[in-house]
């Protein structure tokens, strides 16, 4: 094993400022980026374009405004023309809200902007600000802040009436992660099914602003992810004195997503009887598929994948070692997180693999930079045959030299295009089935 | 023009140097004026009478460091260390997708590129991070042991004033290999091209052989990714082609000094390298209007002739390909009857493909370019890319100077409803689309160059018309983020002029 160093190559997240994504991410949002010149382009492209090709959008690419700091804004401070900025961003933009996020430039000069953004808000204007500086930390970090300052400064306080059988959803980061929109669908069209109320907060799916300030209102928050999310429902706990129930894993499958319906049925009260009449429908389709595939992967004769590497954020990871392990029966061999997961977290995470399945564990590593990744991957054991390796456009170099299938699903997806495809739940499990077997017969082409 | 001075690590930016500008709107020929090219910038002592009508609204735009990514990152067997916070890091990503499809392009085997970022984080800004950077130049020379490591620098690192120069002094004479600090911090200039500059000035400065022996048929090529199109081309001149900077190899870039001369396919590019080498190398900069068109090619392939001693064969070269090429343009421009077009692409490259336009017989009537160079590096009026295109081709009526501010090209468009567009860098291409206008992306950046330039561009063109049914039909159902008012606007730059408006919501 390499020793780990600050160096990072093969760039696995984006900064603090890639936050701007989950702004523009909530329908009607628009970030304002108060940095340098370059900042907003790097995450558009990096983000939005070479991964996936997931677009900008209505205010994310080329449309977010931004300071573009120059000499002047370093040397004699920015805010003067921060405000200067959102002014005219209000007479342009046409925006429910704005999200001011700061670069390192204005961390660093120490601009107060929380100054200039109050004197908008004290007008009534809709906008926020998140202090998202690069070195802070990574883009799972900016994203908890700007949920946070949307929770605080927009949405505000909240004494009244909840309602049990709605749930605000903490998943998937947008953008980060390619599938993040078909994903977000699918997981509040099952959770419809079984008769939530569903407050999905990111995507085309979302009610926008209104929904952000439906939050208080809402029964309980689901964070459905490994760690992120934990600390926002933690503070909405706090806040509004609402519970949360924490699941690790995306359900990928049915096995695993009944599993799971039946779990938040449960934790939510919900009619238990209408909870199984859905899993039953749902069901009786999947399995109608499942059967017919059953003949191509019970004889299909020149040779399937055995084993199999996942690289990149525990979300996906997690789910696609479960899935893969619980309902395909591959065995897993490498298992790579790459979004710098923060140190409490990382024990739990290594229990969910310790116990993946009864008969199965995994072990994981927590490694960040990609040369470091390459080297793992080319020294682990894929016994006779070439395995399957779930990663990014950066580990097709080394998929190539061991002789392994890739499959790109993480960022950056840069050869991957990515319109509305899920690979979670009951449909997207059958898209992923989909990608995984063309991707490996496909070889022979 | 002043001297380049390799004096010191840090190179002067356009503004300070050429005078750039990266906001103006009206007519070519009052820009071309504006400009003072003949007479140089300064030298008769009115100076560059532009102004610059920047406003309060902006849009992102792009930055110096990531040309360097885009340059020295692409140095094949070189390794770029980006000094910086991780968000610098994102660059990687696309950076990356360009040296792969660039490899592909070139028929080179296909693989990542190896920039790395020394991944600064909060306690470095207080303490300083010149620790991490030395580490990760151990961290690369480990590695990959690359012949040169640069090193580009970042807003974070100049606020905080790492000794970059220091490390790289240090680790040059530890490694035995050049260890090239470029600055390029993002608010140092205005416009990104400052980034070539600062990626060409570490080469003069470190990897050009400094005792050359000629080689008298080479010709440096300073390029991006494209697709290899000078080879065919000065081989009728018994040429032979370096291509430099992007996808070359440290020794490519080593044997600049020895060549015959020095061309580029856009100005904005190969400015400051060209001058350089003719300046420190006497490697002579071929001063004549870049290659595109019938006119700009003619001239172009004489100069050759004339620097290398081969004008016959120059001769004899433009009369075959003006054989071959005339017949083909005939029939394309049937096809291309009646279309209007607009360029919004780097500022010397549209001087070239407007006149690509415009020897198709497409309506050229408004164009954006991201910055404006009243001058380039060589003070040769040769040069003068834009008069050029003026006196060659005609006036252009809307010509803008916009450094990919999306908002402002909204406008611009409304000025002529163009039938497609011609583009490079992102973030134009997909507002024209909701207004059910194509565009044509041309990563190729060598698409439109030479005599066949017009040919390939003709076609391309031809092709991308055929998608409109696809943005005409997805611009009835978007709704543009822009409030009424902007979109009923007609001039662009309104809130420059008159910046009390945004006092008023």
């Amino acid at each position: 094993m390499i020793e780990k160093t600050n160096s990072i190559s093969q760039v696995r997240y984006a900064c603090s400022i890639g936050a701007l994504y989950t702004a523009s991410s909530i329908p009607g949002v628009i970030p304002i980026t108060h940095c340098g010149p370059g900042c907003a382009d790097k995450q558009f492209m990096g983000l939005a374009f070479y991964n996936g090709f997931q677009g900008g959008g209505y205010g994310g690419g080329a449309v977010s405004p931004s300071v573009n700091a120059s000499e002047k804004e370093v040397v004699f401070g920015g805010t003067e023309r921060l405000r200067e900025l959102i002014k005219a961003s209000l007479k342009i933009m046409d925006a429910d809200l704005f999200v001011v996020l700061t670069g390192c430039i204005a961390d660093l000069v120490g601009d107060d902007v929380p100054s200039v953004v109050s004197e908008f808000q004290e007008k009534g204007v809709n906008i926020v600000y998140a202090e998202t500086g690069g070195f802070r930390g990574n883009n799972f970090i900016g994203h908890e802040l700007v949920v946070k300052s949307i929770i605080d400064q927009f949405v505000g306080s909240y004494n009244g009436e909840k309602n049990p059988h709605t749930v605000n959803i903490w998943s998937l980061l947008p953008y980060q992660n390619p599938f993040w929109r078909g994903d977000l669908s699918e997981i509040k069209r099952i959770l419809e099914g079984i008769g939530l109320k569903v407050n999905i907060l990111f995507g085309h799916q979302s009610g926008g602003v209104e929904e952000w300030k439906n939050i208080p209102k809402a029964g309980f928050n689901l964070v459905l992810s490994p760690w992120l999310g934990l600390k926002t429902a933690q503070y909405l706990e706090k806040k509004y004195n609402q519970p949360f129930l924490h699941i690790p894993a995306i359900p990928i499958g049915a096995k695993e997503t009944s599993r799971f319906l039946r779990e938040v049925s449960e934790y939510a009260g919900l009619d238990r009887e209408k909870t199984e009449q859905f899993i039953q429908s749902e069901e009786k389709e999947y399995y109608y598929y499942l059967e017919h595939f059953s003949d191509f992967y019970s004889e299909y004769w020149w040779g399937l994948p055995a084993k199999f590497a996942v690289v990149g954020d525990s979300a996906y990871n997690l789910a696609l070692t479960k899935f893969l392990v619980n309902q395909l029966g591959l065995i897993p061999s490498s298992q790579i997180i790459t979004e710098n997961t923060p140190d409490e977290y990382k024990d739990g995470i290594r229990e969910e693999y310790r116990r993946i399945a009864d008969d199965v564990t995994a072990g994981v590593d927590f490694v960040e930079d990609g040369y470091t990744v390459g080297k793992i991957l080319e020294e682990t054991d894929f016994g006779h045959k070439p395995p399957i390796i779930f990663a990014t456009t950066w580990d097709r170099d080394v998929a190539k030299k061991i002789g392994g299938y890739i499959v790109e699903v993480g960022f950056p997806a840069s050869y991957e295009v990515v319109i509305a495809r899920s690979y979670v739940g009951y449909k997207g499990a059958l898209n992923l089935l989909e990608k995984i077997f063309t991707t490996v017969i496909g070889r022979s082409a | 023009m002043g001297k380049i001075n390799l004096k010191t690590t840090v190179v002067e930016s356009r503004e300070q140097r050429l005078g750039t500008v990266v906001a103006w709107d009206g007519k070519a020929s009052k820009l071309s004026e504006a400009s003072l090219y003949s007479s140089g910038c300064g030298g008769d002592g009115k100076g560059c009478e532009l102004c610059e009508i920047r406003g309060p609204f902006s849009q992102g735009s792009v930055c110096s460091e990531q040309m360097v990514e885009c340059q020295a990152g692409h140095v094949r067997d070189a390794v770029l260390i980006q000094h910086a916070p991780v968000g610098c890091a994102l660059g990687q990503v696309d950076y990356n997708s360009l040296y792969r499809n660039g490899l592909a392009m070139r028929n080179q085997p296909v693989e990542n590129l190896r920039v790395t970022c020394s991944n600064l984080i909060e306690s470095d800004m207080i303490f300083g991070g010149s620790n991490r950077l030395a580490q990760s130049i151990q961290d690369v020379y480990d590695r990959y042991r690359p012949k040169v490591i640069f090193i580009s620098t970042s807003c974070a690192t100049a606020i905080i004033g790492d000794d970059i120069d220091g490390t790289a002094t240090e680790y040059e004479e530890k490694l035995g290999i050049p260890v090239i600090p470029l600055h390029c911090e993002g608010f140092r200039s205005k416009h990104w091209s400052t980034g070539f500059d600062s990626t060409q000035h570490g080469i003069l400065r470190q990897i050009v052989r400094k005792n050359p022996e000629k080689q008298g048929d080479l010709v440096n090529v300073i390029n991006l990714w494209g697709s290899d199109v000078f080879t065919p081309i000065l081989a009728e001149l018994n040429l032979r082609v370096n291509y430099v900077v992007d996808l070359a190899t440290v020794e490519d870039l080593a044997q600049m000094s020895e060549a015959a001369c020095t061309v580029g396919f856009c100005y904005t590019l190969s400015s400051y390298l060209a001058a350089g080498l003719e300046q420190e190398y006497g490697v002579p900069e071929i001063k004549a209007p870049q290659p595109y068109g019938f006119a700009g090619t003619d001239a172009w392939i004489r100069e050759i002739g004339r620097v290398t001693d081969r004008e016959e064969l120059a001769e004899s070269y433009i009369a075959k390909e003006h054989a071959r090429v005339k017949p083909k343009l005939k029939e394309l421009k049937k096809k291309l009857k009646g279309l209007k077009g607009f360029v919004a692409t780097g500022s010397a490259y549209a001087h070239g493909l407007i006149s690509v336009l415009r020897e198709l017989g497409i309506e050229t009537d408004a164009s954006l370019v991201f910055h404006h160079d009243p001058v380039y590096d060589s003070g040769d009026s040769r040069q003068d890319s834009l008069g050029y295109l003026i006196e060659n081709y005609g006036d252009i009526a809307s010509f803008s100077v916009s450094n990919r501010q999306q908002y402002q090209f909204y406008a611009l468009l409304q000025r002529t409803h163009p039938d497609f567009i011609l583009i490079r860098h992102n973030g134009l291409a997909p507002l024209a689309s909701r207004l059910g206008i194509p565009a044509a992306p041309l990563g190729d950046e060598h698409i439109a160059v030479g005599y066949n330039g017009m040919i390939n561009l003709g076609e391309t063109i031809l092709d991308i018309i055929a998608h409109k049914k696809f943005h005409e039909d997805l611009s009835q159902h978007v709704k543009l983020p822009y409030k009424k008012w902007w979109l009923n606007q007609e001039d662009p730059y309104i809130l420059a002029k008159e910046p009390d408006l945004i006092e008023t919501i």
